[in-house]
Parts: C-alpha cells; structure tokens; sequence
C-alpha cells in the first residue's frame, strides 16, 4: 500500500471521518472531529502505524494531512 | 462595579490589533448599543474564540443584558430546541437561515425575534450557561451579575492576577472555566489574548512567544497533551503561571507540573467548581500544592465548604466524607429550564449542593473523594451516565461508567462495528470528541442482589 493510502487509513479510522470526507485536502480544524483532542489522538495513530516518533515541533506543525506526508517522508517512510 | 476595568485590554492574535483603555470602552459600548433596541429577552450568543464574540459577551454584560453563551459549533437541531423553549430575543453569531418566528438581520448579527412580547430576564440575572450532559431536557445555569463579578474577584485574588498578566483564550468563552479567565484578568485590569487554534497547534505558540503569555489555563485532558507535546517553561520564558481545573488531574501529572513550573522559577494551581458557582470554589494555593497533592484547595475568600452525612447534618469531624455543600457569594440564582424561569430571583441563597462527595482535612483543604450521582466527565464536561445509556439503547443494553477524562460506555453483545456506531452517536448527539467514548462489548452485566447492574464492579474493570 501507498503512503497516501495507509495515511488515508490512519485519518479514516482515528477521526471516524466519512466516506464523503476529501481526506488528502484536510486541514487541522477543518471539520470538527480534527480539533485538538482528535489531533493527540491522529498522532498518536500515525505513530503507531508508522513505528515513528514525532518531535514537539512535529506535532504541532502537523496541520494538515499534506504535511503529515511530508513529515513521514521525512523518517524515511517510502511512497 | 463593571466587569472591564479601564486599564483592561484584548490583544487578537489574528491582526495583532491591542484594544484598551477608551478605546475598548467605546468598542464595548458601540456593541452594547446594537442590543439596546431588541425585544424583551436573553439574548443567545454564539461565541468563538474570536474578537466580534469577546466583544459581543462583554457588550452585553456591561449593558445589563442577560446573555447566554453557547458553543457555535452545536447542532442546529439543539439550538432550534433551545430557542424554541426560551424564546430568546436574538440569536447573534449566526449566518444561517433563521428558525421560525426570527428574523436574519442583513448585516450577519443574527437573528431577531419578531414577537415583540416576551418575558423580561429577572434585573439581577447576567450570564446563562448550558449545564453539560443535559440530554434529554437542556437547562441553563443561572448567573447575576454580583456572582460573576465575585468569582472573578476571588479568582484574582488567590491567583494573584495582576494587570500585568497576558492570559491566552486556551478554552472556549462557552466553557465555565473559559469565562472565568476572560472576566478575572478583564476585572483587574489585565490583557486577554485571544487566540483560537488550542494548545496543539502551532499559530497557539507562536501567539504565547510573540505576545508575552504569562499563564495557560487547561482541563485534565490538556495536560496530558502538554507531557505528549514535552511542554517545557524554560522555551516560554513569559509564561510562569499554570492553572488546572475542570475534573481532577491524576496526581503524577499534578506533581510534574508542579515541579516542572517550580524549577523555572513559576507556579501551578490546581482549582476545583462547577459551573452553578460562576464557576470557581476552591483553589490550592501554589506553595502548598506539593504537600496537598489530591486536593482541590481550601474554600476562596468569602466561600465556604461544609461536608454533610445522608441525612443532612454537617459533619465536623476532619477526615470523614460526605456531601460537599459551598456557600458563597457566587452560587448561582438557579436553573431555568423554560422562558418564564429566566424571570425567577434568587432561589439557592448561596448555598450550593454539589453532588460531589469528599471530606476536609485539619487545614480545611477540600478532597473529592466522588459523586453522588452517576456523572461522568469528558474532557472536562459534565455528562449523565444514564443519558448515555439512553442514547445508545437502540443499539442494545447499555451501561455506562466513568473513566477518567472519559467514559466507557459497555454494550451488551455488541460487535466492534456497533461500539464504533454507538461512539459516533454518542459524539454526535453530544457534541463532544468520539475518543472521549470508549464503547465496549460486554458479555452481559454483574448484577448486585436487587437486580440492579453492579456498576462498582464494571468500574473496577476499566
């Protein structure tokens, strides 16, 4: 599976989101379940899916699915 | 006695703009003025964390208006439900099509009331707050101006808030606690910075750093972020003033905090209320936190705790639980669960029965010990456990205990995709985060003897 794909999986699964939701496009705080509990809660999921750990400044750069990518791509996580 | 001192100011965060003195007078007024020709009524305002609705809610305190304050994300279908009971002479804040009997002003104010009859909200009553986890049959605490104004006093006054504090909106205005860091810095003179995106996120911090924050209001389940995101003072050299209230924080978190501020020169409160006390009660004074670890303070000035047994008398003894009862010149008037009740004086006489069981030692420090009714806490809101089990019976039996920050709610013989339905109504219907429900199978329920579920023993399960 692609990273796209498994990190669609991660935001599906740790927010509860919708068929509906345009997941790639999201951006923190825009729709209610992405506010600040479900973001601890999105971390933590990526982390655990990934096995990465995410620095401070990672976590609270995290605003949107496009820079969790980036991020990602960053440990190394292959696309 | 008004609530914004002369020397108070808002800084937003969004444009940088810092109103004081004259100037957020004038601002505060010019809104006061927009409510002056409205009908007879409360006024419903919708408040986000943003300087429209700051400046919305301190208008209309200083102008007298009985205003409550609901959360602008809520359901269109619990709003309805509210208007419709308390027939409130605006809905301000809102950009939708108006409900039945409003009319939407053309300038995005809100909506008005076309009937000009209504009933007029008793001279004394000043705010309204939602009671959380009132599913079933919404009702709003009711709260005069003399208590708001006292607790903020109080508050001020064992923190030691000075008009030299910066206190970031870390909580929404809707939320008790929120409203009570606006009005305790507003009373002395202090900036509120307003800020919305939470401690989680990055224009937050920022806005900490290049504004000076000097405190950080947070519930339990802000504190578990802060240790997520390692929180570290010595990064924030302004901000030396940690506040915790909203349920109680486990007391390994307690106590790091605690050192962590200590060590950087700074200081941690931990506080204790409810939202029928404007809200605050009790507050531990920060160079006793560590040798009170658990404890939710002594009384605040002008408060005081009694504990009482099962029949109602006071208990004197130190050491032994019972009922917690404040008094205090910040109990609410009341609840109002309809228009007419927003006409109602004084009801409680400052005496507030708060359902929370716990015990005084020597030094009359307070320790919540639980409750007495079946109350479950999610991220730092108030809920039934017997309404969450309502809510879910369409999905099987149900049974709800709490669980910290949140609840476990057991279903019986539920496959995993119905505990995840089940978490997402619960959610939904109560407008709060899906994590804060943890739905569980349950091969049915220990029973005790009566035949009642033995909801002890599931909570020894969590």
């Amino acid at each position: 599976m692609s990273l796209n794909d498994r990190l669609r999986g991660v935001f599906v699964d740790a927010l509860q989101l919708d068929d509906d939701v345009d997941v790639e496009n999201l951006k923190y705080r825009d729709i209610e379940a992405w506010d600040s509990v479900g973001h601890m809660a999105l971390v933590a999921a990526i982390e655990d899916e990934f096995d990465v750990q995410f620095e401070t400044e990672q976590v609270i750069d995290m605003s949107s699915f496009k820079v969790a990518v980036d991020m990602l791509k960053g440990f190394g996580v292959s696309e | 006695m008004t609530l914004v001192h002369a020397q108070a100011r808002l800084r937003d965060a969004a444009t940088g703009e810092l109103l004081g003195g004259a100037e957020l007078a004038s601002r505060v007024s010019e809104v006061a003025k927009t409510f002056a020709d409205l009908p007879p009524g409360v006024l419903f305002l919708r408040v986000g964390l943003d300087l429209p609705s700051v400046l919305r809610y301190l208008g209309a305190f200083e102008a007298g208006r009985a205003v409550a304050l609901l959360d602008p994300a809520q359901d269109r279908e619990v709003l309805d439900g509210l208007v419709e009971k308390f027939r409130p002479a605006a809905v301000i804040g809102i950009d939708e099509e108006p409900t039945a009997g409003y009319t939407a002003e053309s300038n995005s104010f809100g909506w008005v009331r076309e009937d000009a009859e209504g009933v007029t909200p008793h001279p004394d009553l000043a705010v309204l707050l939602p009671t959380s986890g009132s599913t079933g049959n919404p009702k709003f605490v009711r709260l005069s101006r003399s208590a708001v104004l006292a607790n903020a006093d109080q508050i001020a006054e064992v923190l030691g808030i000075t008009a030299d504090e910066v206190a970031p909106t870390s909580l929404p205005l809707h939320y008790s606690y929120g409203m009570s860091v606006m009005n305790s810095h507003m009373r002395v003179g202090a900036t509120v910075l307003i800020e919305g995106s939470g401690v989680v996120a990055r224009p937050f911090w920022d806005a900490v750093t290049t504004y000076g924050a000097t405190s950080l209001a947070g519930v339990p389940y802000h504190y578990e972020m802060l240790r997520r995101l390692r929180f570290d003072p010595a990064k924030y050299p302004t901000l030396r003033t940690l506040t915790q209230a909203g349920g109680k924080l486990r007391t390994e978190l307690v106590s790091e905090f605690n050192d962590k501020m200590r060590a950087a020169g700074g200081q941690m409160f931990v506080m204790y209320g409810q939202t029928e006390a404007a809200p605050r009660m009790a507050t531990v004074p920060s160079d006793r936190l560590a040798e009170k670890i658990g404890s939710a303070g002594p009384a605040l000035p002008g408060g005081k705790f009694t504990i009482r047994d099962e029949d109602g008398n006071e208990i004197a003894e130190p050491g032994v639980a019972g009922e917690v009862v404040y008094r205090g010149p910040n109990v609410m008037m009341g609840y109002a669960e309809s228009e007419s009740e927003l006409a109602l004086g004084d009801e409680t006489g400052g005496v507030l029965v708060t359902g929370d069981l716990g015990y005084l030692d020597e030094d009359g420090f307070l320790y919540i010990t639980g409750r007495l009714k079946r109350i479950g806490k999610v991220f730092g809101n108030r809920v039934s456990l017997d309404d969450l089990e309502q809510i879910v019976k369409g999905f099987g039996a149900a049974a709800a205990v709490p669980a910290g920050d949140k609840v476990v709610v057991f279903l019986d013989r539920a496959g995993k995709e119905t505990c995840k339905a089940a978490a997402k109504l619960l959610s939904e219907t109560l407008h709060m985060h899906v994590t804060g429900f943890d739905v569980r199978t349950a091969d049915g329920f220990p029973q005790l003897p009566s035949g009642k579920i033995d909801y002890r023993s599931l909570e020894a399960q969590v």
